[in-house]
């Protein structure tokens, strides 16, 4: 899973300890979700997506694995 | 504040304990300088990690979060599994040298405690994908 945090807060002007306030969370996380380095919970997906004002979906970006067949 | 504190009593608790175990033990073995720079590590760590926590409360942040507590229940549960072997590892050499039993309880103990400081490091720089 790859995410697009760093861009659309770069968009948005916003640092990562903005962001970090909004969500609840220390800043640490979110330069590890930016580095790819950590999976959010549900939760924590939610909250990001709504403080850059989008879809979960369209933040966090799920690739199938090759070789895992879908369903 | 009250859990960034913590670590930092208990790590300078440790740190006069150590102290006052060199003091009574004079003259300090060579054999006994490892411990006690294992010790000195695990104090560090210690420190560093109330450390990160007073930062955090300074910065309006929770002293832990969804990352934290990962990095903790992945590093304690790893350190656990190594643990068994290190356990393991003191029993053999128990048996093969003429160490008391207490120094051996405390070579584990000490083990263990380093286990964890390697294996929170070890998730805390590399990050949690699984979790």
């Amino acid at each position: 899973m790859h995410n697009r945090i760093r861009e659309l807060r770069a968009k948005q002007g916003l640092t990562q300890d903005d962001l970090a306030r909004s969500t609840g969370v220390r800043r640490e996380t979110i330069v590890f979700l930016e580095q790819g380095k950590y999976n959010p919970s549900l939760k924590l997906a939610y909250d990001v997506s709504k403080v850059f004002g989008m879809k979960i979906e369209e933040i966090f970006i799920f690739e199938e694995e090759p070789g895992k067949a879908a369903g | 504040m009250k859990k960034a504190v913590i670590p930092i009593v208990i790590s300078l608790l440790l740190l006069g304990s150590a102290v006052i175990w060199v003091i009574q033990e004079q003259p300090v073995r060579a054999a006994e300088v490892l411990p006690f720079i294992v010790l000195l590590i695990l104090v560090v760590f210690g420190l560093y990690f109330g450390y990160r926590r007073i930062i955090s409360h300074k910065r309006g942040e929770p002293a832990e979060d969804e990352l934290s507590k990962g990095v903790m229940r992945k590093a304690s549960s790893l350190s656990y599994y190594i643990s068994i072997y290190l356990w393991l590892a003191v029993m053999y050499f128990s048996d093969k040298t003429d160490l008391e039993t207490h120094t051996c309880i405390g070579m584990g103990i000490l083990g263990m405690a380093v286990v964890f400081a390697g294996c929170w490091l070890y998730y805390n720089f590399r990050g949690i994908m699984d979790a």
